[in-house]
């Protein structure tokens, strides 16, 4: 075996006796029966990460962790991640977290996950790209896409970096030995969101944005339609602003909106960057909660969020 | 009072010692009574009329006694099914401990629960409220359980809204 395959089998053993212990299988119950997936402790005290489809619409919850089996209890479940956060109430070791922007095409990964009904099993691949859509739909966020064979079980399993550090979740097979991860820092937006809210608090401004003719200043995200009482509105964003940045993202085509989209916050304040004609724009907007709602009494905008949107847009030189 | 001192008083009583009531007066005397009464009730309206039998109709009856029994059927049937769903929902014997199983037993005839895309994949994409699920956390599971990897996500972003 050449050198650099025996270092490279070395880390990933590394890898995985470091973090297996960690990782633990999820055994539920739901509505079609039995199931079961892995999931991975983040921190000390049994709080874990794993997929919806495992945890977020199942009872009769149970962690099997170091041969013994554990009830756990529900924190949340995102459908719109795709993930869930259980707690176990017991003293847990965590896996660190890690950085997703890091990575780029050809690093390489490790899974850990419990395939069908085998012991934890690590798997090792590369990143294989960083997807947007698939499947026929757009992700919520920009997904890893990995080169890993991935099996069934492993659902809400953590993806590793060499550093042994968590840099995403794996939700979804894709066609033979490839998978769709969750980049961690959307996973941690959510347990932010847990942390501050108790809740998953997605945030949004009203604004639908389309791709524009010719791009401006290297956007080519325009407004299409600025719906009425929404944040975008009162902050004073109208139809034909081209997009340049939301936040700390900056916005080249309408695909990027879904990223900037994913963590924005309801409540926050958010700085929104667009052109209009030769005038760059900067609108402090405060993201609003959920979208139905908004739509549906849009009298209630008052009571549900308070619109401290400034109303003069802040000149940008 | 003051104006009859007690020989008026005798004279008074001795007079009406040969006064008698008309012949029958004590035979027809109820039916008498039960007439006059009918005849003073179809003075009030109508309406009285049947408020008035509609309370007597009622108060006839002991309404205590009258309302233990529904209530009395309203229990029973509310243990009956309280019963009825426990034992619907009592589960059955764990034949197999999935901690103890070494090998992978799957018979050919699961292999369609076994297909990536799974129920999970295709549901309706509905909430329901964080339950705490630490109440019944059973450990014995019974049969093969459906190893969790989606084939398509939950959901998805329908355009570039934000």
């Amino acid at each position: 075996m050449p050198e650099s395959a025996t270092s490279l089998s070395r880390e990933v053993k590394d890898v995985f006796e470091r973090c297996a212990k960690a990782v633990v299988k999820i055994e539920a119950t739901d509505q079609h029966g039995e199931l079961s997936g892995t999931g991975f402790f983040v921190d000390p005290t049994g709080t874990l990460y794993t997929a919806y489809s495992v945890g977020g619409e199942a009872d009769n919850v149970t962690v099997e962790f170091k041969g013994r089996k554990y009830p756990a209890r529900q924190l949340l479940a995102d459908l719109r991640s795709g993930i869930a956060m259980l707690k176990v109430d017991l003293a847990s070791p965590a896996l660190p977290i890690g950085s997703s922007d890091q990575l780029e095409i050809a690093t390489p990964v490790v899974a850990i996950g419990y395939p069908l009904d085998l012991a934890e099993t690590p798997s090792f691949g590369m990143i294989a790209g960083f997807d947007r859509k698939c499947f026929g739909g757009y992700f919520p966020t920009k997904h890893l896409r990995v080169n890993l064979p991935p099996q069934r079980g492993e659902g809400g399993a953590p993806l590793l970096n060499l550093k042994g550090e968590v840099v995403g979740i794996l939700l979804y097979t894709f066609e033979n030995n490839s998978c769709y991860a969750l980049p961690i820092e959307a996973a941690e937006k959510i347990r932010s969101d847990f942390v501050r809210f108790g809740e998953p608090k997605h945030g949004w401004i009203g604004a639908n944005v389309a791709e524009a003719s010719a791009p401006v200043e290297g956007s080519r995200a325009v407004t299409k339609d600025i719906m009425k009482d929404t944040p975008a509105a009162e902050s004073g964003m109208k139809q034909g602003d081209i997009v340049l940045q939301i936040g700390r993202t900056k916005v080249h085509e309408p695909e990027d909106i879904l990223d900037a989209s994913f963590f924005l916050t309801a409540g926050d304040v958010v700085p929104i960057t667009v052109m209009r004609g030769n005038e760059k724009l900067t609108f402090n907007v405060e993201a609003a909660g959920s979208r139905a709602p908004l739509l549906a009494a849009p009298s209630l905008n008052n009571r549900a969020m308070p619109l401290n949107l400034q109303s003069s847009p802040e000149r940008t030189p | 009072m003051d104006e009859f001192n007690d020989n008026e008083i005798t004279k008074l009583l001795r007079l009406k010692r040969y006064e008698q009531p008309p012949p029958g007066y004590f035979e027809n005397f109820l039916h008498e009574f039960h007439r006059r009464q009918r005849d003073e009730l179809l003075r009030e309206p109508l309406w009285r009329i049947c408020v008035g039998r509609a309370r007597d109709f009622a108060f006839s009856f002991n309404l205590s006694t009258l309302t233990s029994y529904p209530a009395a059927v309203t229990a029973v049937l509310v243990c009956a099914a309280v019963i009825s769903l426990r034992i619907y929902q009592t589960p059955q014997p764990a034949t197999v401990a999935a901690k103890d199983r070494p090998v992978l037993v799957v018979p050919a005839s699961t292999e369609p629960e076994w297909t990536l895309a799974s129920p999970v994949a295709t549901r309706v994409f509905n909430t329901r409220p964080l339950g705490n699920m630490t109440k019944s956390a059973r450990t014995h599971r019974s049969g093969t359980p459906r190893y969790v990897l989606d084939s398509v996500p939950v959901s998805y972003e329908t355009t570039f809204k934000f």
